[in-house]
């Protein structure tokens, strides 16, 4: 790649990051100006407006839930936490998942950079036609391996444990693809000067390439972590048992079990959907980055 | 294999030292890394991807016997003759097609417009990204309770709102006709965000020089959009188009954990969940998936054909 390529390559990732002052699509008068912010502030509203229902809706009791026609509860109560924690198991649900969920980001970082590092920076024999097999996986509708997966996990006695969800999360086809392409954009030469200077491959890796792909792994660790916080329909074709439930299984039990109690399902979802947004303020740049650096790119 | 470098593959090896070549290979730390690295990750692959994926074509072909499978006779296409026979089949199709539609005219216009809005705003285009992207991260489970809620016929939000405004109230996902608006109208809140991320990040990366030209040659807002905006966005559009089918027709979670009235959120991939592990038809519910997966592949290759650019800049 030369100096050219890489200077446009991380330009254009400028760009993403920090995008031109404004881009005039729109024309410049005044009602060209306030136009869009009337627009994006009521999106705005329709965005948060459902959280803060939720919100208010946890403390609130099923009476005045379903009654009252004001927004904050005017008796406020902490009940529907009570009954949420000490009925359904939801303590237990959590630190299931959140082990799934830590144990498979973990494990996806490790594999995506060494993958990624690999196959965008070594040259061997087929390297372009086994990258190919493996990204046309992500075209196979999870529906497609859905059983014959489940048969495979029961096979090797992982079926009912939180094992068997963590086993088939350990490799990411998506962040071999992120961590790649970005790889690409790391000069030869830093690799290269690593290795004249008699540091082992392994070093070369830990030390000089994974500090320069902060960007993508970070971008990569909150999508796998949010991925398996919210994932569904493979814990509920896995987990069976009670006390083996994610968080989304045991929320979406709710609605067999207390039929129309919204006051538990809000609580219940804001227990769920709280750790999200704490991370997602945290990591939201690395987020939105990541899927703008998937759009650009593909 | 042979594992080099890019820079040292630049060397040429001589023919006749091929020996000596494989050897020199052998010797090389970066040989033995690779190894290191493929040979686990391509086991794995192996085990959870290229063995299920061609466990699945083996089952969509026999008759699953669950007690005793390697002995599972072989019927050729009869689940898939089954899968075309079977009336709960068709009425899956056609209530995921609808909801494709629903969600795909209700996103991408909507997409395009916030995005334009987005990219117009000099100060807090962060910030507006962030909150409008909130909905996105939130768990479709949490998702679909809170809007049951909100969507309740008699005591939900939705409604006390239409009837501030003097409008008829609805029963939303209670009801046969509207359950499956009512459940797109939810994907389209839940996945704008995303959309938007991907087109405000495409549309930034359209030349400003583009629309100074334009200007010059007295091209007005609208000209603009359609001439310089829509078809220097085509690749992300294209993009966003065959990513929003892919999805939408494999959904699953809101339909499941919303329960619509009747059938009318009874999906595909609802279908093949049912028939698997409800009905235990593993044949039936596999060959029922390759239906879905061949139906998205061809309205990928469709999409690509129709939409592809011609250019490039």
């Amino acid at each position: 790649m030369s100096a050219d390529e890489i200077r446009e390559k991380t330009d254009m990732q400028k760009a993403i990051v920090r995008p031109a002052a404004s881009v005039r699509i729109l024309s410049p008068d005044r009602v060209g100006r306030i136009f869009p912010h009337i627009v994006l502030i009521v999106l705005l509203f329709t965005s948060l407006m459902p959280f803060v229902w939720m919100f208010f809706g946890s403390f609130k009791t099923y009476v005045e839930l379903t009654s009252s026609k004001t927004l904050l509860p005017i008796n406020w109560t902490f009940d529907n936490y009570v009954q949420i924690t000490q009925r359904v198991g939801f303590p237990r649900a959590f630190i299931n998942t959140t082990l799934v969920a830590v144990v498979v980001t973990a494990a996806t970082l490790l594999t995506s950079s060494v993958a990624g590092y690999v196959f965008s920076k070594y040259r061997f024999w087929g390297r372009e036609q086994l990258f190919t097999v493996l990204l046309s996986t992500m075209m196979v509708p999870f529906a497609v391996v859905l059983v014959p997966l489940y048969v495979t996990i029961a096979n090797i006695a992982l079926a009912d444990k939180l094992a068997g969800i963590v086993i088939t999360g350990l490799c990411s086809t998506f962040g071999i693809f992120l961590m790649r392409q970005f790889m690409e954009s790391i000069p030869n030469d830093l690799i290269d000067a690593g290795r004249i200077d008699g540091a082992g491959e392994w070093w070369i890796f830990t030390r000089v390439v994974l500090p320069l792909a902060k960007a993508p792994l970070s971008a990569l660790a909150v999508f796998t972590f949010l991925g398996n916080w919210d994932s569904f329909l493979w814990p509920l074709v896995v987990l069976t048992s009670p006390e083996n439930r994610t968080l989304p299984l045991v929320l979406a039990g709710l609605r067999s079990l207390y039929w129309s109690r919204y006051e538990l399902y809000a609580a219940g979802s804001m227990l769920t959907v709280l750790p999200v947004m704490i991370i997602y303020a945290a990591a939201s740049k690395q987020f939105v980055r990541g899927i703008a650096m998937t759009g650009i790119k593909a | 294999m042979t594992t080099q470098t890019t820079r040292s593959s630049a060397l040429p090896v001589p023919r006749r030292n091929l020996g000596t070549a494989a050897a020199k290979t052998l010797r090389r730390p970066q040989f033995w890394f690779g190894l290191m690295v493929l040979l686990p990750i391509l086991a794995w692959y192996a085990w959870f991807s290229f063995g299920p994926l061609l466990r699945a074509f083996w089952m969509a072909t026999v008759k699953y016997d669950l007690m005793n499978p390697t002995e599972s006779p072989f019927v050729g296409l009869k689940n898939f003759q089954q899968v075309f026979s079977y009336p709960l089949f068709w009425i899956s199709v056609q209530r995921t097609v609808t909801f494709s539609v629903f969600v795909y005219l209700g996103t991408l216009p909507l997409a395009v417009f916030v995005s334009m809005c987005l990219v117009s705003v000099a100060r807090g285009r962060d910030f507006y990204q962030f909150v409008i992207f909130l909905p996105v991260v939130v768990s479709y489970v949490a998702i679909a309770l809170l809007f049951r809620m909100l969507m309740d016929p008699q005591t939900g939000q939705f409604n006390q709102i239409l009837t501030a405004l003097g409008l008829p109230r609805s029963l939303w996902i209670t009801g046969p006709n509207s359950a499956l608006p009512a459940i797109a109208l939810i994907d389209v809140w839940k996945g704008l965000g995303f959309h938007v991320v991907i087109i405000t990040a495409g549309l930034l990366g359209i030349p400003e020089e583009m629309y100074d030209a334009a200007k010059v040659d007295g091209a007005g807002s609208w000209h603009r959009f359609r001439y310089v905006t829509i078809p220097l966005l085509g690749n992300t559009l294209l993009l966003e188009s065959v990513i929003m089918v892919a999805g939408t027709l494999q959904a699953f979670t809101n339909g499941e954990v919303m329960g619509c009235a009747g059938d009318s959120c009874f999906w595909i991939s609802r279908l093949v969940y049912t028939e698997a592990f409800t009905n235990m038809r593993f044949g039936f519910a596999t060959a029922s998936a390759f239906v879905l997966f061949i139906f998205i592949l061809s309205l990928t290759v469709v999409q690509i054909r129709a939409l592809k650019p011609d250019w490039q800049y």
